[in-house]
């Protein structure tokens, strides 16, 4: 009994058991299955949301491009501008026609995003274009597109001539010449600009570019703007020529103008010796006689040979007096010519002029006393001394003082010494009749006397101002004169200080 | 083919540098400049080991290597030509930088060259030009392979994967292809008296030189992932069973003629980033071309089955990349798993960086320059040049891992010793 109940009970408590385990079971299973559902809902959860971010990504990618693609073309625009403008400081750094396509190099070109470069300029003489730049390019493929362009000439000249840039991008896509065009350049993109200086030949700029096959609108307007800076300094180039040739002329024409003066005073020098060498040999040949003349003259009227009629001895007393008056002149004009000629030697020294006025004042008492001309002189206390050889520069005031004396028939005479910057100014002024305005000029000259009537009546060589201007001017002076007519003269002189 | 191999000792206490740089259009001239220029600068009067010789592809003359050559007396010449160089003075898209090198005691060179790449397989180059690198390098420690390529060729992977066969799988090359098949300038390479086109010239650096590199870009994925589901070598065929060029077509909202026009401008600014495993960056790849099926034609090789996302990038975090690349450099070279030198050394850097980069920073490019010589000490050399590619590891050269081929990139070494 007990062991049937054992066994029943077992057997129910197994039964019973395993109803528990598969109502487990069965939670177990709905529950994973939930598990499941759920990790399955974040599964698709994950995969929406990667979807999504990738959605997201494209569209940050294609924001993306749109930013690159303005910032691209900005910075290329910056980039070209930079260089457009170290090009043209460049090219305005020369005014030699072939030197501003020598300027532009590879490296400007590339940083433009072209890597090909050629330039032509129109030779009206041969009827053909020539090359001016080169870049990219070998000899031989240059030659060949050099023929091709003057065989087409008249395509390019026309662009040329309406002044219009053609371009890869600006030509119509099925345009033939645009192909014609990358084929002959062997370029996948291309601008050809002209070249429009105001005077003189015109030509086109090609470049172009096998990495770059996407141009630009920018990228013509750059390679525009360069072709016309290239105009601007051919331009310069020419009108700089043109003022070069013109100065150039204008010098040469100086240069044979100096020349013929140059020649001209040779020759002036050479008469002017050979006068200075006449009047020498004149003078010389004249002293002998003249000589012999006084000194007979002299023996005559000291009544050596006996005594002589009182007519005679009047008569001999002229031919004395003329005589010492011929020597005077004659000496004159030695002076002159040994000064012109620089043969006479000054015997420069540190002299004060008071010294010098003083003697020259008592000498010429007299004759001031004859005329009632009052001399008077006004020297600067601080007067320096000058270098001088005192026995010309006494012939100067000599001459000077003689001279107001002729010409004041009554009156004053002064004489002022006044202190200059390393030199001394003596102004000898008389209250005569004064020199004519048109005679000014010709004063110093050699022979030369004003013609008026009181000259008439003075006597003179024309000799004095001329030796004095050649006195004056062997101690590196200046000497000049300024009169009025009735009123008087003032003849001024400089003189170098000692000092 | 071997052209000409050199294996040196050297006997100086640190490393000595001088570097001449011309922009001038007159090729002799330009040699000249550079040669006395170079070797005025060198603090001393030691004979430089090594010169590494960059240009603009117009100085790429038998005269001007041949000038460059008797000015040195000899020495190994070792460069190539491409769009930009970079130097102290700034970027010449035409201009010469010679940089002659002295290296300090205990470190070793050697320098090789391979000709006609494309007339044998691309294993058998790399083979050949590891072997002749090796040759006088057995056991010794070697730091870095300089690999420089005339251009990008087909057989890139292989002839790096033949090399690091010879040199070791996780030896870190470090290089530069200057220009690809789409690239309008032919470049090409200098070796010693030799201008080589379609080929491969390297050095490998060794002994006691600590090296450091730096590899970043700045460009940031974009979107969801998707799978490379068809590729052969450059040419990805299909994305998620679409064609590839769906991909830009979905993002950046453009038609198939829009962008077989502009995908190379377009893919400057939005390449695609290869998800590298263990890398924390992603490898870039510009694409050149859209196919008439769809296909997108890139610079580089993609692995069908890769993750790739959609990149992007500012001029800022293009900016920063490069903060960070120099950082890198300096950090590694800095801290070296083995210290040669407890007296004062000296650094020379090298930065390839990537034309593309150049063109989208435009009138800020010199900025990347400012940010290398403000990051390293004061008048340390700097040479370098902008490149279509640039091979690096990814990660300081401290981690020796795989040399990657990458596009959009900034690569900077730093030598110390």
């Amino acid at each position: 009994m007990i062991s049937y109940i054992n066994s029943e009970n077992l057997f129910n408590l197994l039964g019973l058991m395993s109803l528990i385990s598969a109502i487990a079971l069965f939670f177990v299973l709905l529950l994973k299955s939930h598990n499941i559902n759920q990790l399955q809902e974040s599964v698709n959860n994950l995969k929406r949301s990667l979807d999504e971010m990738d959605e997201q990504a494209k569209l940050v990618v294609r924001t993306d491009i749109e930013l690159n693609k303005t910032q691209e073309e900005l910075d290329k625009k910056l980039t070209g501008l930079y260089t457009l403008q170290r090009l043209s400081r460049t090219i305005s750094s020369t005014f030699d026609e072939e030197q501003i396509f020598q300027k532009i190099d590879i490296a400007d070109l590339e940083e433009i995003g072209f890597e090909k470069a050629l330039a032509f300029l129109w030779e009206d003489k041969e009827r053909k274009f020539s090359l001016r730049l080169n870049i990219g390019y070998t000899e031989d493929s240059c030659a060949g597109i050099k023929s091709q362009v003057d065989a087409n000439k008249h395509t390019y000249w026309e662009s040329v001539r309406n002044e219009k840039t053609l371009s890869s991008i600006s030509m119509l896509l099925e345009n033939q010449e645009k192909e014609r065009i990358k084929a002959l350049f062997k370029t996948n993109s291309f601008v050809i600009s002209p070249i429009l200086p105001k005077e003189g030949s015109r030509g086109f700029l090609f470049v172009g570019s096998d990495k770059n096959p996407l141009i630009t609108i920018g990228d013509e307007e750059l390679i525009t703007i360069m072709s016309n800076q290239l105009g601007q300094a051919l331009e310069n180039a020419r009108l700089f020529e043109k003022t070069w040739h013109a100065h150039q002329e204008l010098e040469n024409r100086v240069e044979e103008r100096t020349r013929e003066l140059s020649r001209a005073l040779e020759e002036v020098k050479i008469v002017s010796k050979r006068k200075s060498d006449f009047v020498s040999s004149v003078s010389h040949e004249l002293r002998t006689p003249l000589t012999s003349i006084k000194g007979y003259a002299s023996i005559l009227l000291a009544g050596k040979l006996g005594a002589v009629p009182e007519e005679v001895h009047k008569r001999l007393e002229k031919i004395n007096k003329h005589s010492d008056e011929l020597v005077q002149f004659v000496n004159d004009l030695l002076d002159i010519s040994r000064i012109e000629s620089g043969k006479a030697s000054m015997k420069l020294v540190p002299q004060g002029l008071k010294v010098i006025l003083e003697e020259i004042s008592d000498m010429l008492s007299v004759l001031l006393k004859e005329k009632e001309i009052t001399f008077s002189s006004e020297l600067a206390a601080d007067l320096p001394e000058v270098l001088i050889d005192k026995d010309q520069i006494k012939r100067v005031f000599i001459n000077l003082i003689n001279n107001a004396i002729k010409y004041t028939p009554k009156g004053k005479i002064l004489v002022r010494v006044v202190k200059l910057d390393g030199q001394v100014q003596v102004d000898v002024s008389d209250t005569g009749c004064g020199i004519p305005e048109n005679a000014l000029d010709k004063i110093f000259e050699e022979f030369y006397r004003v013609d008026s009537s009181l000259n008439q009546d003075v006597k003179g060589t024309g000799l004095g101002l001329a030796l004095v201007k050649n006195i004056i001017e062997a101690h590196k002076g200046k000497i000049w004169v300024k009169s009025t007519v009735g009123e008087g003269s003032t003849f001024s002189f400089t003189l170098p200080n000692a000092f | 083919m071997l052209t000409a191999f050199r294996g040196y000792y050297i006997l100086n206490i640190m490393l000595d540098i001088g570097i001449g740089i011309s922009s001038g259009k007159n090729a002799a001239t330009a040699a000249e400049e550079i040669s006395r220029q170079a070797k005025a600068n060198k603090p001393t009067n030691s004979k430089a080991d090594l010169a590494l010789l960059f240009t603009s592809p117009e100085f790429s003359s038998a005269n001007f290597l041949k000038t460059i050559n008797n000015m040195l007396g000899g020495i190994p010449i070792v460069g190539l030509t491409g769009p930009a160089v970079i130097c102290n003075q700034g970027i010449f898209k035409h201009g010469a930088v010679l940089m002659l090198i002295s290296l300090p005691e205990g470190a070793l060179f050697s320098s090789a060259c391979v000709k006609d790449i494309k007339a044998k397989p691309g294993l058998d180059s790399g083979e050949e030009i590891g072997d002749k690198l090796l040759y006088g390098f057995r056991n010794i420690t070697r730091s870095l392979g300089l690999l420089f390529f005339d251009r990008l060729v087909e057989d890139g992977p292989s002839i790096i994967s033949g090399l690091q066969d010879h040199l070791g799988r996780s030896f870190p090359c470090w290089g530069i292809f200057p220009s690809d098949h789409f690239h309008p300038i032919r470049t090409s390479l200098y070796f010693n008296q030799s201008i080589v086109t379609d080929g491969c010239a390297g050095i490998i650096l060794g002994g006691k030189i600590s090296c450091g590199v730096g590899t970043k870009h700045g460009w940031k994925p974009l979107g969801k992932p998707h799978t490379v589901s068809a590729a052969a070598a450059n040419i990805i065929k299909t994305i998620d069973g679409q064609p590839a060029v769906k991909l830009y077509e979905e993002y950046l909202a453009c038609d198939l003629n829009r962008l077989k026009k502009e995908i190379k401008t377009l893919s400057v600014s939005y390449p695609i980033g290869v998800f590298a495993p263990g890398e924390t960056e992603y490898i870039l790849r510009s694409v050149h071309n859209v196919a008439d099926d769809g296909s997108l034609i890139c610079q580089g090789h993609i692995p069908e089955g890769s993750t790739i996302r959609l990149m992007i990038s500012t001029k800022e975090t293009c900016l920063k990349a490069t903060y960070e690349a120099v950082a890198e450099a300096v950090n590694a070279a800095s801290n070296p798993m083995v210290k040669f030198s407890k007296t004062k050394t000296s650094q020379l850097a090298i930065a390839f960086s990537s034309f593309s980069r150049y063109n989208l920073l435009r009138k800020d490019a010199n900025r990347e320059l400012e940010i290398i010589r403000e990051s390293l000490a004061p008048n340390t050399p700097i040479i370098g040049m902008y490149s279509c590619c640039q091979l690096a590891p990814l990660m300081a050269l401290g981690y020796r891992g795989q040399s990657y081929l990458h596009n959009q990139t900034i690569s900077v070494l730093l030598l110390e010793g």
